[in-house]
C-alpha cells in the first residue's frame, strides 16, 4: 500500500502556512496593540485553510475581520486534510467502508467519556490546588488493580459494584492522606516554588506506588471479569429476535456499529458519575465552595470556606475520579503495575487542550482525544505502526495546544493555581 | 585549615579514589562493581546536567531521558547504516568519497530471515572475504549524536519560551512520549522494542600506557565516562559561578524581572536548554556503546522518574550534590538487590528496593527540600550563612512598617 505524495504534500502546504500566519499575525496584532491571545490560533487556522489569500484579506482587515474566525476555518482545515487523504489513499479503510468509519466514531466517542471523566479528576486538583498531579495515572492503576483483588481474589462472587466502591474509598482515603502529609507546605509559603514542588512530590508519589504494586502484585497482567452480563443486542434484525439471552453478547447497532459490552458499562457508568459529579459541584454547598475556592481563593476564604480543607477534599477527590475511571476499565483491558503511564498522559492532553482547570473542557477534551485516536488507529495504513503510534496521536495534540492557544478550548486566563501565567 | 579547604581536600581525595579504584580494588565481583561505577558516572552527567537545568534555571524539563535517547540512537543509527568500502558494491546507495565508497546500508525488517538480508551482508557474501569495508569511527557517532541532542535542545528550546512550570513539563514529556512512541514504531529502521545494536567502545581493543586491553575490558570505558563526567562537572562549576549561572537563576526566580534588568531572556533560556541537553545525548551515546545496545524502553518516564530523583535526593540545586547523590544511589541501589526471607515470606527486594527509594523521594522534597548532599556542601562553603542573613535582612525590611 503505497501513500501517495498528495497528503504529504497537502500537509507541508498547511503547515507553511500555517506556521507563517500565526506568526504574521501575531507580529501584526502586537504592532496595533491588540489582545494577543487568539492571534496565534487564527492566523495558524486561517493560514493553513485558505493559504496566502485568506491571510492578506486577514492582515488588512486586522481588528474587524477578527471575531468569530475560529471555527469555520478549523472545520475547513480539518476538511482539507481528510480529502488529501481521500484522494492520496482510496483503498483505505477509512474513506471506502463507512460502517467501519461510523463504528470508530462511536467507539472514539465511547472511550472517549471514559477519558473524559479521568482527565476531570486531574483538572478538578489543577483548579484548586494549582498542581498537575503526575501521580493521576497510578491513582487509575490502584483503581483498577484493588476492584480486581476484590472481586476475583479476595471475595469472589461479591458485585463489582462493591469493588468499585471500595476502590474508590481506598484511593480517596489514600488522596487525602497524601495531600495533608505532603502537599500542606505549598499552601502558606514555606515553599519557595510550589508548583514545582508539587510537580516533583506527585511524581514520587507516582514511583513509589507503581513500584508498590509491582512488589505486591507482581508483574503479571491480570484482568476482571466482565461486571454484568449483557444479552446480544441486534438492532435492526432480520432474521433472529433482536435480543437474545447470552452472557457473552456486545452490541449492534443497524449491522454496522458494533460496541463490546466492557466499553459500554464503562461508558454508562462514567456518564452516571459525571452526572453525580455535576449535582455535586452545582448544588451542593461543598462542591459551590470547591468551585468557589477554584475562582478566587482569598474570596473564598473571607466567605467562610477553609481553603485547606477544599485543597484536601479536591485532590482525594481528583485521586477518585481517576480511581474509578480505572475500575470501570479493569473489565476491559488487562491490568499492570504500570498500566497507567498512558492514560495519564492522556490526561494531560485532555486538560491541556481543553483548558487547565475547566471542568467542561476536559469533558469536551477527552471526547476530541478519543475520535482523535480512533482515527489514528483505523486510519494509519500499517495497522502495527498505528498501534504503535497512540500514545504519539494524543501528543501531536498536546504540542499543537500549547503552541497554538496555551489556554486550550475553554481555559480562563486566570485560574487560581498558575495567577495568569503559563 | 579552613572549611573551605577542607572542602577542596575532599573533592581531590573523591577524585583520586575514583581515578586509583580500578587499579587498587581487586574483590571478586571486580567487573560488577565496575559496571555500577560506569552506569553511577552515567547517571551522575544526567543527574548534574538536569539540577543545571532545573534546579538553577527553573526549567522542569521531563524530556532529559528523551535528549539522552537522541544521543544514543544518532550513533547508533550512524554507525548502524554507514560504512566506506574500497570496492562499489553495486547493491547498496554509495556515493565516491576519495579513494573509497560511502555506504548507506538499506533497513531492514527484524524478522529473522531478514535480518542479514541487507545490501552490504550480501555484497559481502558476493565478495567472499576479498574485500575489508570500514565501519565509521565511533568519536564521530558520538559526536553526530551529542549535535542532534545540541539541536533538538535548541528546537524545544525555542518552542517552550512561552510555556512555564506544569505546562513546560507536559510538553517535554510529550517529546520524549513522541520520541519513543517513533522509535518503537519505525521497526524498519530502528528496530523498534528489539533494540538496536552499537559496537563496543573500543572495538578493536586499546593500548594504554604499554597495557592491552580488550573490547570488554571495563578500565577503558570506565575512564572515558568519569572524564567525561570530569569535564561536564568543570563546564557546569565554570558556568553556575560565572554570569551565566547568575542570569539563568534570575530567570528562575521571576523572569519579568529578570527581562527589566536587561537580561536577554530568549538566549539565556535556549542556551541552557542547548547546554544540558547536550551533555545528556553525549552521555546517552557513550552509554550506549558501552552496553552495546540500546532500546526504545530506557527512554521511559520511569527511567526519568531515576534521574529526577537521584537529582532532588542528592540537591537540585546543586550541581555536585546532583552528581554525587547519583553516584551514591546507584551504588545503594544495586546494593540492595539481595532478596532475603522474614518469617517463610521472600521479600523481592529486586522491586521493594525502588518502593523505598520512591518513599526517600518525597521524604527528602518535604523535609530536606534542598537534598541530603547539599547542606554537607554548604556546611564547608558556609553558603547557610549568607542565606540567612538574607533571609534575615528580608524579614527586617518586610516588618518595617514603611515596607
Amino acid at each position: 500500500m503505497e501513500f501517495a505524495p498528495i497528503f504529504w504534500w497537502t500537509t507541508l502546504w498547511l503547515l507553511v502556512w500555517g506556521i507563517v500566519g500565526s506568526i504574521g499575525t501575531r507580529r501584526i496584532y502586537l504592532a496595533k496593540d491588540l489582545d494577543t491571545s487568539n492571534a496565534v490560533l487564527m492566523g495558524a487556522l486561517i493560514g493553513a485553510s485558505l493559504g496566502p489569500i485568506g491571510l492578506l484579506f486577514l492582515w488588512l482587515k486586522t481588528p474587524e475581520a477578527s471575531k468569530k474566525l475560529i471555527i469555520l476555518p478549523s472545520l475547513l482545515t480539518v476538511g482539507i486534510l481528510m480529502t488529501a487523504f481521500a484522494l492520496a489513499d482510496p483503498e483505505n479503510n477509512c474513506v471506502s467502508n463507512s460502517s467501519f468509519v461510523l463504528s470508530q466514531i462511536t467507539n472514539g466517542l465511547i472511550i472517549g467519556i471514559i477519558y473524559g471523566l479521568m482527565a476531570l479528576g486531574l483538572t478538578l486538583i489543577f483548579s484548586i490546588l494549582g498542581v498537575v498531579s503526575f501521580s493521576h495515572g497510578e491513582f487509575y492503576m490502584i483503581g483498577g488493580m484493588i476492584t480486581y483483588y476484590v472481586t476475583v481474589v479476595w471475595f469472589p462472587g461479591i458485585s463489582p459494584i462493591a469493588g468499585i466502591l471500595i476502590a474508590c474509598l481506598a484511593t480517596f482515603i489514600l488522596g487525602a492522606l497524601f495531600e495533608r502529609l505532603f502537599l500542606t507546605p505549598m499552601y502558606d509559603g514555606r515553599i519557595e516554588r510550589p508548583v514545582e514542588y508539587g510537580i516533583l512530590v506527585t511524581f514520587g508519589l507516582a514511583f513509589t506506588l507503581m513500584y508498590f504494586v509491582q512488589a505486591v502484585a507482581g508483574s503479571n497482567p491480570v484482568k476482571a471479569k466482565r461486571f454484568f452480563d449483557f444479552p446480544r443486542i441486534r438492532f435492526p434484525s432480520k432474521e433472529d429476535p433482536w435480543l437474545i439471552k447470552t452472557s457473552r453478547g456486545n452490541m449492534e447497532l443497524f449491522d454496522t456499529v458494533s460496541i463490546s459490552n466492557p466499553r459500554f458499562i464503562a461508558a454508562v457508568i462514567s456518564i452516571l458519575v459525571l452526572l453525580g459529579l455535576l449535582f455535586f459541584l452545582y448544588k451542593t454547598w461543598t462542591g459551590k465552595a470547591l468551585r468557589a475556592v477554584s475562582q478566587d481563593r482569598e474570596a473564598a476564604a473571607i466567605a467562610g470556606i477553609n481553603p485547606h480543607r477544599m485543597n484536601m477534599l479536591a485532590f482525594a477527590m481528583g485521586g477518585m475520579i481517576a480511581a474509578l475511571s480505572g475500575a470501570t476499565l479493569v473489565q476491559a483491558f488487562s491490568w499492570l503495575p504500570h498500566v497507567g503511564l498512558i492514560p495519564a498522559m492522556r490526561s494531560f492532553v485532555i486538560v491541556v487542550l481543553g483548558g487547565l482547570g475547566s471542568l467542561p473542557g476536559a469533558f469536551f477534551g477527552g471526547i476530541i482525544i478519543g475520535l482523535v485516536e480512533a482515527a489514528g488507529t483505523g486510519c494509519v495504513p500499517d495497522p502495527q505502526k498505528a498501534s504503535s503510534y497512540i500514545p504519539a496521536y494524543g501528543m501531536i495534540v498536546l504540542t499543537l495546544t500549547l503552541l497554538l492557544r496555551p489556554t486550550g478550548l475553554m481555559g480562563r486566563r486566570f485560574a487560581s493555581g498558575t495567577h495568569g501565567k503559563l | 585549615m579552613t572549611r573551605i579547604q577542607v572542602l577542596w581536600l575532599i573533592c581531590f581525595g573523591i577524585v583520586g579514589f575514583f581515578l586509583a579504584f580500578p587499579f587498587i580494588y581487586g574483590g571478586r565481583d571486580y567487573e560488577y562493581i565496575m559496571h555500577i561505577c560506569i552506569t553511577g558516572f552515567f547517571y551522575a552527567i544526567l543527574a548534574s546536567s538536569w539540577s543545571m537545568l532545573a534546579g538553577y534555571g527553573g526549567q522542569f524539563s521531563f524530556g532529559h531521558m528523551g535528549f539522552m535517547g537522541l544521543g544514543a540512537y544518532g550513533t547508533a543509527l550512524f554507525s548502524h547504516y554507514f560504512y566506506l568500502s574500497p570496492e562499489p558494491t553495486g547493491l547498496c546507495t554509495e556515493f565516491a568519497f576519495g579513494d573509497q565508497y560511502f555506504i548507506i546500508k538499506n533497513p531492514v525488517g527484524v524478522t529473522s530471515s531478514t535480518l542479514t538480508q541487507d545490501c552490504l551482508t550480501k555484497a559481502l557474501e558476493n565478495w567472499n572475504g576479498t574485500v575489508e569495508v570500514t565501519p565509521m569511527p565511533i568519536v564521530l557517532g558520538i559526536l553526530i549524536g551529542a549535535s542532534l541532542g545540541a539541536l533538538f535542545g535548541f528546537l524545544i528550546g525555542m518552542l517552550v519560551l512561552r510555556l512555564r512550570a506544569a505546562y513546560l513539563a507536559l510538553f517535554t514529556l510529550g517529546f520524549s512520549e513522541i520520541l519513543r512512541a517513533t522509535i518503537s514504531a519505525e521497526i524498519d529502521i530502528t528496530r523498534g522494542q528489539a533494540g538496536i545494536e552499537l559496537p563496543h567502545l573500543f572495538e578493536n581493543g586499546v593500548v594504554l600506557f604499554g597495557y592491552e586491553f580488550t573490547k570488554t575490558d571495563k578500565i577503558p570505558p570506565y575512564f572515558v565516562m568519569f572524564f567525561l563526567l570530569l569535564a561536564c562537572l568543570a563546564i557546569l562549576a565554570w558556568l553556575a559561578q560565572s554570569r551565566f549561572g547568575l542570569f539563568i537563576r534570575a530567570l528562575r526566580e521571576d523572569e519579568d524581572a529578570a527581562a527589566a534588568l536587561g537580561i536577554n531572556i530568549v538566549r539565556y533560556k535556549v542556551l541552557v536548554f542547548v547546554i544540558t541537553c547536550t551533555m545528556a545525548a553525549l552521555a546517552g551515546a557513550v552509554q550506549a556503546h558501552y552496553i552495546g545496545i540500546i532500546t526504545p524502553n530506557n527512554l521511559m518516564i520511569m527511567q526519568m522518574s531515576l534521574v529526577v530523583a537521584m537529582a532532588v535526593i542528592g540537591g537540585l540545586e546543586n550541581f555536585a550534590a546532583a552528581a554525587i547523590g547519583a553516584i551514591i544511589i546507584e551504588f545503594i541501589l544495586e546494593m540492595l538487590r539481595n532478596s532475603f526471607v522474614i518469617g517463610g515470606v521472600e521479600v523481592d527486594m529486586t522491586i521493594w528496593r525502588l518502593v523505598f527509594f520512591g518513599v526517600l523521594l518525597m521524604v527528602t522534597l518535604r523535609f530536606y527540600r534542598n537534598g541530603l548532599i547539599t547542606p554537607i556542601i554548604e556546611y564547608f562553603t558556609r553558603a547557610h550563612v549568607a542565606a540567612e542573613t538574607v533571609a534575615k535582612r528580608s524579614s527586617e525590611s518586610s516588618n518595617s512598617p514603611t515596607a
